[in-house]
């Protein structure tokens, strides 16, 4: 029988004229669904429609039939239907109430009024069913994404959910992070739950999954998604300039912290170095350094002058401006270059939302965003930091052609990043940065 | 540590130190909050407290010092005609304005152990059934408030990558603006999380209620007592009042009232044996 049913349902959001989703019917049945489609599509709609977050949480406009375990969705508000379907978010930092671990996954436990003495047996069961168990008894602030989603996910699953819905729950981690939070995923659809999840990552997943919807622009349609491949999209390496970026004998960290401690490294115009290792490893902080952005505790870091153009690990830093245009047009009038705003947003892929308030965009558009707003015109050195958090195949597609472009026109490039994809499609040298030391790697040794 | 016995204790702390116009008093309680906050945080946690209270104390002393040109003792006088500042500075004032400080530091520090020695969970269960749900929402967004300060410096730091220069207030907009809307995004995005998980359903329960014990009720009646002890003497005219006008005269210390301050040291005793 199914889960969950949806008939002809539409929905708009506040203000919206064109619907976030028209006209889709749909049945979910037990085992894992997998959701996929571009970023801005809908799919993290489709999944707050099986909770009721829209549109009870959200407003708007909705029309059709939406059950979730015999429960009008409709008429249901969402602080009922937490009893029967769990929802794990995006981000592991925004949705943490509690710093204790096992307050945190009691949380909505307190608010159903379970009995303390049962609580406890939940909270442990939870724990275990998310392969969370050994965290029980710690600081929330301690742990790392991946740790801080299997939290999630054990807060969900304490509720004893029929449905599980996990939106995006990878978007924000690195490999490690990812992979511990899908086995957990994995592990729950073999213990024979039902789970709905919205994932780019789809290699991970594709062998436990009983059905599979495409969402785009809105529609729904059940299909087996086909990602493109970033191997085939390698461009031909130009051959590299001069040094453009030196550090010697640097050592740099915070509030006495050693980050990094006496590195020599160096790279060059016309050349993609990339940075791998572990979170905490200084990837973020050597990255800085050249930037200019932190001073070494010792050491010398030299660039060669000209433009910077800089992404930090969250995208919202940069976006303040009234619509994606201006937010790209602010960074070439800066510049002092005369390329049109449209070039980039169309290399991106974001021509359609130009028009549009950059915050309003899905967590994938944000992401490309903030790329289209760093990194128009001509920039000597680009320094990304985690590039492809959150977007979807495509999109890394049309990164990586971006990239090679400004390598190829003579940009020194420094990219740190989890995703071996990009690493494989994009790397003229790759750096593995970890236990305070910069290391030249061969690919085969680098960690994920 | 029950978040009520650290209450009943604040309180008590507070009630004499708003209570009382006289600065020995006042002098006891910041004694006691800051030997007991070392008891129970250690010394090495209260550093930036103790930074902030001192600057804000002597904020308050200065201020009163520079503004309040009252008194016998004439320590120096600016011409009438410099406006604001000009006049006597006397001893008076800076002793009215250096009571005014201890007031406010002891305040702050009598309410410190809230945020340095309690999880945002211990508070939330010390709270009467009725405000549970206002407590788990204020634990919510009391875990959102260091990411604030994090986003801040993220975001100037991009900007500034970006071309971005401080020039005049407006130019602010471009930090303080994502900022802000970063915030708000944060905390649409914590709502909609207990949401999903059920809060505002009814009636709240607590995986672990903290019940008083022996040690928390001694904290509790000795804050009581020193609340009743001083109210006595004060009704009796031991706890006499001070004023630093017109001319300065030491402040007078009576024996119950001195009692009283001494009974909020016993966090001294308890609060060490958690440590």
């Amino acid at each position: 029988m199914a889960i969950a049913r949806l008939s002809h349902l539409s929905y708009w959001y506040p203000g919206a004229e064109e619907p976030a989703l028209r006209d889709v019917s749909l049945l979910l049945d037990a085992g894992l669904t997998l959701v996929t489609g571009p970023s801005g599509g809908g799919k993290s709609t489709l999944l707050r429609i099986l909770n009721g977050l829209v549109p009870h949480f959200h407003g708007g406009r909705i029309a059709g039939v939406a059950d979730v375990d015999g429960h009008d969705v409709i008429t249901t508000p969402t602080r009922t239907l937490a009893r029967t379907v769990g929802f794990v978010f995006q981000d592991p930092e925004l949705q943490t109430v509690y710093d204790a671990v096992d307050r945190e996954v009691a949380f909505g436990l307190e608010n159903i009024a379970l009995p303390p003495r049962e609580m406890a047996a939940r909270v442990e069961e939870a724990l275990h069913a998310a392969g969370a168990a050994h965290l029980a008894g710690r600081s929330v602030r301690t742990l790392s994404g991946g740790e801080r989603q299997r939290v999630a996910l054990a807060s969900a699953l304490a509720m004893r959910p029929r449905l599980v819905v996990l939106d995006e729950p990878t978007s924000q981690l690195d490999a490690e992070g990812a992979s511990m939070v899908l086995d957990a995923v994995k592990n729950l659809v073999e213990q024979g739950r039902a789970a709905v999840i919205a994932e780019h990552r789809l290699d991970r997943l594709l062998t436990q999954t009983s059905a599979s919807l495409i969402v785009e622009r809105g529609s729904v349609s059940a299909a087996w998604p086909a990602a493109p491949s970033l191997s085939a999209t390698r461009p031909m390496r130009s051959s590299r300039g001069p040094v453009a970026w030196s550090l010697a004998g640097v050592t740099a960290g915070f509030g006495g912290r050693v980050v990094l401690d006496s590195i020599d490294v160096a790279g060059h115009q016309g050349e993609v170095v990339v940075l791998s290792g572990p979170n905490g490893g200084g990837k973020t902080t050597l990255l800085r350094l050249i930037a200019g952005a932190m001073a070494p505790m010792s050491g010398k870091v030299e660039r060669r002058p000209g433009r910077i153009a800089y992404l930090p690990q969250n995208p919202t830093a940069l976006l303040h401006r009234p619509t994606l245009r201006s937010e790209v047009s602010l960074t070439l009038e800066r510049a002092g270059d005369s390329e049109p705003p449209e070039a980039i947003l169309n290399e991106l892929g974001l021509l359609a939302v130009a028009g549009r308030y950059p915050r309003d965009l899905s967590c994938g558009e944000r992401q490309r965003a903030a790329l289209a707003a760093v990194l128009p015109g001509r920039p000597d050195l680009v320094l990304l930091d985690e590039p492809t958090r959150g977007i979807d195949a495509e999109a890394r597609v049309a990164l990586v052609r971006l990239v090679s472009r400004l390598r190829d026109g003579g940009a020194a490039v420094v990219l740190a990043t989890h995703d071996p994809d990009l690493r494989a499609a994009l790397a003229d040298r790759e750096l593995s940065v970890s236990g305070g030391k910069v290391l030249e790697a061969t690919r085969s040794s680098v960690p994920a | 540590m029950n978040a009520r016995a650290v209450a009943a204790w604040s309180a008590a702390c507070l009630f004499i130190v708003l209570f009382t116009t006289n600065p020995a008093y006042k002098a006891l309680v910041l004694a006691a909050a800051i030997a007991s906050l070392a008891a129970g945080a250690g010394l090495r946690r209260m550093r930036g407290l103790l930074t902030g209270v001192v600057l804000i104390a002597a904020f308050a002393t200065l201020l009163n010092f520079v503004s309040a040109h009252l008194g016998a003792t004439v320590l120096f006088e600016l011409p009438a005609s410099i406006p604001g500042v000009g006049g006597p500075y006397t001893l008076e004032a800076f002793a009215a304005g250096l009571s005014g400080g201890l007031t406010v530091a002891a305040a702050i520090v009598a309410a410190a152990p809230f945020s340095l020695m309690l999880a945002s969970h211990d508070v939330m269960d010390a709270l009467p059934a009725a405000l549970s749900r206002t407590g788990a929402a204020i634990a919510a967004s009391l875990n959102l408030v260091p990411s604030v300060s994090a986003s801040f410096l993220q975001v100037s730091e991009a900007q500034r990558l970006r071309g971005w220069r401080p020039r005049g207030p407006r130019s602010w907009a471009e930090v303080i603006v994502p900022v802000v809307l970063t915030s708000v995004e944060g905390s649409i995005q914590l709502a909609e999380s207990m949401e999903a998980r059920g809060f505002g359903s009814g009636p709240r329960t607590a995986l672990k209620p903290s019940p008083l014990r022996k040690l928390d009720w001694v904290l509790v009646a000795a804050s009581a007592a020193a609340v009743i002890t001083f109210l006595a003497a004060h009704a009796t005219g031991g706890a006499a009042d001070w004023y630093a006008y017109p001319a300065l005269s030491p402040p007078s210390i009576d024996i119950a009232s001195l009692a009283a301050c001494l009974l909020l040291f016993v966090p001294v005793v308890t609060w060490r044996s958690r440590a």
